[in-house]
This record gives C-alpha cells, structure tokens and sequence, in this order.
C-alpha cells in the first residue's frame, strides 16, 4: 500500500515503530505537493525545510525511546489563516503577502508538540470570505475530482489537499461552513467543532463569534485522532472554554442503538439537489440499520441562517480587518499622507469580495443602522439557537445534507453572488448557534462528483457525531474513494 | 432650552456675565496602577525605548487575542467605590472603531453600554470658601485600552510621523462627568480631590507629566436672552495635562464661546462639536489641526471577549481594601483633634504619609501629660510648617522625614511643659535634623537644661539691679519695655523660659 | 442610499473612484436587500441578542509582567520603520 494511503491513524502507529520513519513519510508528502500543486494549487507554500528538521528530531526522539506523542511524526496541512511562526501566512491575501508571523497559533503549537509535522500551508479564499476558492488572491485551488469544479471554500485548500492525498491531514476553518462546505465538495470528513472547544488565538479572525478551526481528513477515526489534539481550553483565548475534553478514540467503538437522530423538514425542501437529496436519504438508511432512530424535527428559524449571517459575519468583519492599514504588517501603497495611505492601501491590497464585506459590515454597524441590522440579526441568531436548544432536548444528533449541490463549477455563480451565498445555507446555523457539526462522504452524483452528509450534536458532544461518521464509515466506503488526480 | 432661537446683536450686545451661566462636563483617563497591559503581559513601566514593550497582541498581529487583566478589574472597581459609584455586576467590552496610526487594531477595546462603575458622586468644597460644597455627579467611569504615542512632525514640512506601541494597551480608567461644574476652579478642585482620591487608594501614580492622568473637558455657555436659555456649541478641549492648564482652558473657553456667540450667535445645534487643544505656551485652545469626520465610531460588543460577572461579596471584599479616605480624614481631623478646616487641608492634601504621621504626633502629645492645651494645633502647626518645609526643601517624601512621629511629639512635649520655649524648640529640632540625633542627645548638645526657680530669680534681680532705667519706664506704665530686658536675660542663659522672666521681674518690681 | 458606496467605502478607509462606485453600490444594495428580509421579522418582545457564541463569563488572567517581544522582530513585518519607531506618512494633509 502506498504511503499516502494509509490513515493517520496508521502512519502514526509506522511510525512509533519505527516501520516508517518520519523523515521518509514527511518526504513523501513534500513529493506529493511538489507533484500536484501546479495543477490543483492546493497549496500556498510548502515547508521543506521546516518539516525536514522537525521529521529528524521526531525520528532521532523516537530512536532514544522517547514518547514521541501522540500524533509524532504525521504530516499536517494547515490553512494559510491559521499562523505559524517564521512561516509566511498570508490568509490568502495580498495585503499579506510578507506577512511572516513571530508566533505559533495554539493549535499549531499543540501540534506540534505532539509530534505531529507542519508540511505547508493551504489555499483559501482571502480571509475565508468565500464558498470556492475563487476569491484567494494568489489562484484558486481545484477539485481533485474534477478540475472544472471548485473545491470548495474557504478552506479549499485543505480539501483539496486531503482529498488529493497531499496530506494525510489538514487544518481548516469554519465561519460559516468553510469546513463542511469544502469538505463535502472534495469527498471528505471535515469537522466543525463547538464554538469555544478549539483556541482560535492565531487564526486570522474573519467573524470571531463564529470562526472555529477544525479536522480536515479523509475519515471520522482520523478526525478524532487530530481532535484530541487541537480541543482544549486556551487561557490566551477567552473564548475558548474551559470544558473537559472527552476521549474521542474511545467514543468511536460504540454502536449507535438507542441514538436518536432528527431530521429537518426544512433542509429537505425546494433547492436541494435530487441526487443529494437521494444520496443523504441512503445515509439516513444505513443509520437506522446501525440502531439509530430518526424523529422529525423543526428548526423554524434557520431558514433566517443566511441573512443573519450575511449581517453578523461582515459587521465583525469589517472591525477584524480594520488592522490591515498599511502600518505594521501588511504592504503599503504609495502615499503622500496618511489617509491617502489608508484608503489606497486597503483598495489596492484587499479583493473586492473582501471589500465589499467590510463596506457592508461598516454600513450595518455605522449610526443609525445598527439597531436595524447587528442588533436585529443577533436576536435572531438568539431565535436560531433556542431552536437548536429546544431539538436537542428530543434528539442526540441532527442530520441532512451538507450542501444543497454537488461542487460547482468555476465562474458558475460570478453573476450572481447570493446564489453563492446560499452554498452556507444548512451549514451557517451550526455557526451562528455555537454547536459542532461534521460533513462526511455520502455518495457521488452521476458526474462523479462526491456528496456530503452533515451531523449537527449538542455543544461539546462532538464524540457523538466522531462516533456516528464512524459508524457509518463502517458500513460504506464512500471516504475511502480516490480522486484519479 | 431653546435650540434654535435667533437672536439680533442688539440682544447679544445686552447680555452681561449676570446672564452667563458656564457648564463644565469633565472626562478623566487614569491610568491604572498595574503591571502588566490591560489584554496581554507586557509590562507597562514608563520611559523604556520605544516599542520595546511591545508583543503580537498589543501590536494587534492577526490571530492574536486579547485577555484582560484581572487586577485592572479590581483597581477600576476600587475607584468605583471611592467616588461613590454602583459597581456593575455584569460589564462587558465593546470595540470602538476609528482609524490612527498609534491604534493598532483599528479600534479601541473599551466599555459601551455596561460600564464597570455607574452612577457616583465626588464632594468638592474649598477650604476658602471661593464657591459652595456639592457633590458634583458623575456619570460612569469605564475601562479601556490606551493606544501609543504618535511623534509628529510638526516642522510643517510633512515628514512622516513616528509611531511608538509602548503604551498601547496600558489599562485606563475613564471616569466622565456630567455637565455639572460651574466654573474652572470647580474645575480644578474636581480634578484636585479626584487625584487625592485615587492617590489615597492607590490605584494610579497619578504623574501628569507620564501621562497616568490626563483629563479633557467639554465646556459650553447657556445665555440667558430675555427669558429664553441658549446653549452655545460645544467645544471638547484636549490636552490638558496639569490642573492648572484645565482651570486656564476652561476659563479661556468660557471667554473665548462668549466673544464668539456675541459675533455669530450660533448655538448647539448651528455648529457641530468642536475638538481643541490647549496651547500652554499661548494660554489659549486652538481648533485642531487635523482634518475630522463626524465620528462614527461603530460600537459593537467585543466577540474576541467575554462579560465578566462580579457578586457583591467581592465587590464588598475590594471595598474593604480602602483603608482611607480624604474625606473621612478631614472628619476625623476636625472632629477627634479639633482643627479648623483650612489646617486640616494642608495635612489632609499631603496624602495619607502625612496624614498618618500628624496623628502620630498628635496622638503622643495628647497623651504625654504635658498640659498642652491644644496638642491637635500644636502638632498641625509645627507639621504644617516644619515638617512640611522640610520636606519640600529636600524634595523627599514623609517615609523619609529623619524624626519620628513619636520623637516630635516628645519634643513638643517638652516644650509643652515648660522646659524650654518654642524658639529653643525649634533650635532643637534642626539640630536633630542636621546630626540626626535623637531628642535627648539634641537638648544636651545645645547645652538645655532646666532652670531652677532660685537661678531665675537670681537673674532677675541682676537685670533688674543693671537696667533701672527700663525698670522706670515700665514702672511708669510701659509694661512693654520688659521685652528687651527678657532679650537680655536669654542672652545671660538662653535656656531661661522668656515667660517666666517677664512673670518674676514684674512681680519683682511690684506691678 | 445614493451614496452609500461612497460614504461607506470613505468611512471604512478604502478608496473607490468614482467611476467604480455605481457597480460597488449595486453590489451592495444586493446584499442589503437580501437581508432586510430581518427588519420585517417579528419575535418575541424580550428576546436578548445572542453576540457570541459562547455565554460564559470571567476569562481572566493574572496581573503579571513578561517579556516583550525582541523589538526587531515586532518591527520585521512593518513596511516601514528605522529601527526604533514605525513611520507613517505625515497625519496633517498638505494644506
């Protein structure tokens, strides 16, 4: 079997073994990049030298019998918002394009000190504004399983480099669904976690109250793997909470009989594609033969998701990105004043999706607005999550598609943004309520392209959805499917 | 009020300083008593190079997050309580949006609609009676992050500024005001008893000069012209980094807004807020130079950070920490050791070292046995005056005054029971201060010793016997000539009580 | 809303000519449109906003001084300085 088939999992296990060293899987994946990136442009930067030197010193520790941790020696992809110290990390823009960080991000430090490989940084959409990758400012990357169709975003870097077995495992981040949409595109297990369950110090905010970085793999084994390292409390991030973090390893064996799964009326109405709809009712199929029951379910306020999110997420966007001012860190236009350097550092440097968010952010929290909008949008979100409250009291998971479509294709939706937008529209609500949700592989539409199925738990119970996608991959072998390229 | 009454220059002409009434609102940042930032570890020492106090967080590098600091909550609720103010049991942080070089989020981490402190109350009064007693309001007081320190070119020749993050993120109290000062010395004893306050508590430096005090104020006139009250626009005046400067500022405002409505008769709603700057090399406020937009600072709650809840058990437990207050002093002084009003402010305005250090004096005085008839005056005097001046001669503070409290005291003691005058007293006293010798060692190198009864009749006589020509004089009713004659005994044995002099040689001479 | 684009690409310090504006405004207008769906929603009279997503409280950290970062390595990333101070073009417009 080859290398880049293995599950993390299993190289890891190589690994402590010393059956694969971590210079040769390290290696291996640098190779991979190298192969690929021109064409699926996966990647914005890759670290060989970097993870050549963290490879040895994992090998040579593993060589003097140490405890080489729990994840030592596996190759991480990690997205291009996420910081690294004295590694470039541009967040997919060019106002950032020198931006070398002096510190590590919380999880990129908890990776490593398991062990575990920095391999490169992954594509995005510009401060993950976006649903296809079209908006990194640099190039877009590609779906694996079809050039023509995007994979996804923002974090479609990170799919499409899991997907095209360029890592083994990646790191992305999810505002609005920028893991689960992606993920579902590309074929693969990406996990939202409950917001405050991972530190979010180092990830270059776009929308604080919603960004939550989490797993991109190719399975739930996987995925809970990586998740016992990233969860957590942080103490530099007040956000992040200090809840126990459960044994996610352990949760995947148990069977799922007496699992209560709810499903929504909503996510099964007009716009949602048939064979997504066909592939996701198969899923619910194979759920209820694994023990599971399915209530039905209402969630009467999340058909709001999109607008409230279309509020909140540029309001604090349009704050986060106040920093970008052509003073300390980013480039700077030429001017011969202050505010002339501003107004042409931020034109020239910032895309225009990004432009526009901001200027919409500023118009909504702006005087005379705000009631209107911010403070409106954040009562509905409050209505979102009562919603999400009062279903969980009956059912332990909720289930529906992921996306409405399979992967689009580039420029499909150029000249008409919101129908973009509307690729959030079952995810966004996991996001404005708090509570962690996953996107697994659930079939293919007729054009080969793969479908995903979304799980939403109570806040914190992310062993339960880990615990399901399992089980479920138990029983089909959608995750394991290859891309040709 | 009337916000769009036009008035004739005949009207504006009419009006006198009778009819002018001026409103005072102040706005306070003090700066916090902490070690380290208000989000982030680095250290918030004052004077180090520039931007060498300075991390990822408070330079606001993408990713990083803020954290606050746990005794910045604490000093603000302190203060909170010393002025009188409703402790917030739930406060949260809100961002406030605006572009500056020295900012470098983009916004300021600050409180909007939950403040940590609310409603309070700070007592002015002037021991001179320049205007009543009251409690002037105050409307909340906040925390906030400061930003750093722009250096501009101020050549006119358009160099670039210089950008210095030392201070970003430096925790601030604002403490604002409501438009109830009437006049710039309300003004200025607002300012003067706040810092008594927040010194007494300690929870600031309050060194002007570093800037852990800065106050701004927004002043403007209500005219009353024929029955109807006017209120001239607001100007915010900046910059005021010294309570004279603010008393001056406001003065030259209160001017300044009079002769100008005289000419245009624009009120509030004519003209929009106006920010100035005091010039103190001019003594006057000048229209800032930068270019302004009606400021839209796009509040909104601060997703990067949490509320923080406060029960009233701890707010009770940091009330405790406030061991004194100015105002509870002066009672005490007045009331336990009978000082008037204007002496209890030359003590109580030296800050609690001193306040401390007069009891102590006082205190032994009272209790010495000596027969002093007012030990509370007597110590306040010779603090007032000799300690005081000490202090100041030597540019040090009470800690390091050579004499104890205990040591004075016995010295006034002693005076106290007549072993020697006042003068000698203070003979003694340099002497103890010049070879920091104890009181006893003092006495016997100035060769003090008391003087018997026998000695100093004895030495009268002889004075009497050398100086018949005073003694006429005084016989013949110029009872003030024994003056010099007490000179002359002082000179025969300086240790000889001057009193007792005058006492024995007009009992001698039979008057 | 005529000049919306305008005063808010002003107010959010990103300069947009004019002959840009109409299309920018456009956008926007869009987007506003689609979310003002929000402003007609009726709910319940008490309900509170939800900002973050997270609703405990009292993340707080210790009063303690560490060490600053080295300063040069604050000022690597700054598309100016001189070692010692960023530098900005001058803050006064040329008069």
């Amino acid at each position: 079997m080859q290398i880049e088939q293995l599950s993390a999992a299993e190289l890891v296990k190589r690994i402590g073994t010393g059956e694969l060293t971590a210079a040769q899987c390290t290696d291996h994946f640098l190779g991979k990049i190298r192969d690929k990136n021109d064409d699926n442009g996966a990647f914005l930067a890759q670290c060989d030298e970097q993870a050549a030197d963290a490879a040895k010193q994992i090998d040579a520790s593993i060589a003097a019998g140490k405890s080489p941790g729990p994840l030592a020696g596996l190759p991480v992809a990690v997205k291009d918002g996420i910081c690294t110290a004295g590694i470039t990390t541009t967040a997919g823009s060019k106002m950032l394009s020198e931006f070398v960080p002096p510190y590590d991000a919380t999880i990129v430090s908890r990776l490593k000190d398991a062990g575990a490989i920095v391999i490169g940084k992954t594509n995005m959409d510009e401060f993950a504004m976006g649903s296809s990758n079209e908006n990194s400012a640099f190039h877009p990357a590609k779906n694996p399983w079809n050039h023509d169709h995007v994979p996804g975003g923002s974090s479609g870097g990170s799919a499409t480099a899991v997907a095209a077995a360029m890592a083994p495992v990646a790191i992305g981040s999810d505002t609005g669904g920028s893991i689960r949409q992606p993920a579902s595109f590309c074929g693969i297990t990406g996990l939202k976690p409950t917001y405050g369950r991972v530190s979010r110090y180092g990830l270059i905010a776009f929308a604080s109250s919603l960004d939550q970085i989490g797993p991109m793999t190719r399975s739930a084994e996987d995925c809970a793997l990586v998740m016992q390292t990233l969860a957590g409390h942080d103490k530099n991030d007040s956000t992040s909470a200090p809840v126990d973090v459960a044994d996610y390893m352990a949760a995947l064996e148990k069977p799922l009989s007496g699992l209560k799964v709810g499903i929504c009326k909503q996510h099964f109405e007009e716009g949602l594609g048939e064979e997504v709809r066909a592939s996701v009712n198969d899923a619910i199929d194979v759920l209820k033969t694994l023990g599971a029951s399915t209530v039905e379910i209402e969630l009467p306020y999340t058909q709001y998701g999109i607008a409230a999110y279309y509020v909140i997420a540029p309001c604090e966007a349009s704050s986060n990105l106040s920093r970008f001012d052509g003073v300390r860190y980013t480039n700077r236009a030429a001017a011969e004043n202050l505010e002339e350097m501003y107004s042409k550092t931020r034109a020239e440097f910032f895309g225009e999706e990004v432009k526009k968010r901001i200027m919409l952010g500023t118009h909504a929290l702006s005087s005379g607005y705000y009631d209107a909008y911010y403070l409106k949008a954040s009562k509905v979100r409050r209505m979102i999550k009562n919603d999400y409250d009062k279903a969980f009291e009956s059912v332990d998971l909720i289930l529906g598609p992921t996306v409405p479509t399979t992967a689009f294709k580039f420029n499909q939706h150029a000249a008409d943004p919101l129908a973009m937008y509307l690729a959030d529209i079952y995810t966004v609500a996991a996001n404005l309520s708090g509570v962690p949700a996953i996107s697994i592989p659930c079939g293919f539409d007729s054009a080969g392209l793969p479908v995903g199925l979304q799980l939403q738990a109570r806040r914190f119970d992310e062993a339960t959805l880990l615990q399901a996608a399992h089980q479920y991959q138990t029983q089909t072998d959608w995750h394991q499917r290859s891309p040709q390229s | 009020m009337n916000q769009t009454l036009e008035t004739t220059q005949a009207q504006r002409d009419a009006v006198t300083d009778a009819d002018v009434t001026l409103i005072v609102g102040l706005e306070v940042h003090v700066q916090l008593d902490t070690q380290s930032k208000l989000f982030c570890n680095c250290s918030t020492a004052y004077g180090a190079d520039a931007n060498t106090q300075t991390c990822p967080v408070c330079t606001g590098m993408p990713g990083t997050l803020p954290v606050i600091n746990q005794r910045a909550l604490k000093l603000a609720i302190k203060t909170g309580l010393a002025l009188n103010c409703k402790i917030a049991n739930y406060t949260k942080w809100d961002r406030k949006n605006y572009f500056y070089p020295d900012l470098p989020k983009g916004y300021q981490i600050s409180q909007f609609d939950k403040p940590i402190c609310g409603e309070g109350h700070l007592t002015i009064s002037d021991a001179k009676g320049a205007f009543e007693t009251r409690d002037i309001q105050i409307e909340r007081a906040h925390l906030e992050e400061d930003a750093g320190k722009s250096i501009h070119d101020e050549t006119g020749a358009q160099k670039p500024s210089k950008i210095d993050l030392n201070r970003t993120g430096t925790p601030l109290l604002e403490i604002v005001t409501k438009p109830d000062l009437r006049s710039a010395e309300e003004a200025k004893a607002f300012l003067t008893e706040l810092k008594l306050i927040l010194t007494y508590i300690d929870v600031s430096d309050c060194n002007m000069q570093e800037g852990s005090l800065r106050c701004d104020a927004n002043v403007n006139l209500h005219i009353k012209v024929d029955g109807e009250k006017i209120a001239t626009p607001i100007a915010e005046v900046k910059n005021l980094n010294s309570f004279r400067a603010a008393e001056r500022a406001i003065g030259y405002e209160a001017e300044r807004q009079l002769r100008v409505w005289k000419k245009d008769g624009l009120g509030i709603a004519d003209a929009p807020k106006q920010t100035r700057g005091w010039d103190d090399a001019n003594q006057k406020t000048t229209k800032s130079r930068e270019k302004e937009d009606a400021a839209d600072y796009r509040y909104f709650p601060d997703p990067d950070l949490i509320a923080v809840e406060t029960t009233d058990e701890e707010i009770n437990a940091i009330g405790s920490t406030i061991e004194y207050l100015p105002s509870k002093l002066r009672t005490e002084l007045m009331e336990s050791y009978g000082l008037e009003a204007y002496d209890t402010e030359v003590i109580v305005s030296q800050g609690i070292g001193v306040v401390t250090y007069y009891k102590t004096v006082a205190d032994f005085l009272t209790k010495s046995a000596s027969g002093s008839k007012s030990p509370g005056k007597t110590a306040s005097n010779w603090v007032a005056q000799e300690v005081l001046r000490y202090l100041n001669e030597q540019n040090c503070a009470i800690g390091d005054y050579p004499i104890s409290g205990d040591q004075l005291g016995e010295l006034l003691a002693r005076i106290a029971k007549g072993d020697f005058d006042q003068t000698r007293g203070k003979d003694v006293l340099a002497q103890m201060l010049e070879n920091r010798a104890d009181l006893e060692a003092a006495i016997e190198k100035l060769g003090i010793k008391a003087v018997d009864s026998g000695e100093v009749e004895a030495l009268c006589q002889q004075i009497i016997d050398e100086n018949q020509g005073v003694i006429e004089q005084i016989k013949g009713g110029k009872v003030q000539a024994v003056g010099s004659l007490i000179g002359k005994a002082k000179k025969l044995n300086p240790n000889i009580n001057p009193n007792l002099v005058k006492e024995t040689i007009l009992k001698q001479i039979g008057i | 809303m005529s000049n919306l684009a305008q005063n808010v690409a002003k107010l959010a310090r990103i300069d947009l000519p004019d002959d840009k504006a109409e299309a920018v405004q456009e956008d926007l207008e869009k987007v506003l449109k689609y979310v003002q769906q929000l402003e007609a929603l009726e709910l319940p009279e008490d309900i509170e906003p939800f900002f973050g997503a997270i609703e405990s409280v009292n993340a707080i950290r210790t009063d303690e001084a560490q060490p600053s970062y080295p300063r040069e390595e604050i000022l690597s990333n700054a598309p100016d300085s001189d070692g010692q101070f960023y530098k900005v073009p001058s803050v006064f417009e040329q008069s």
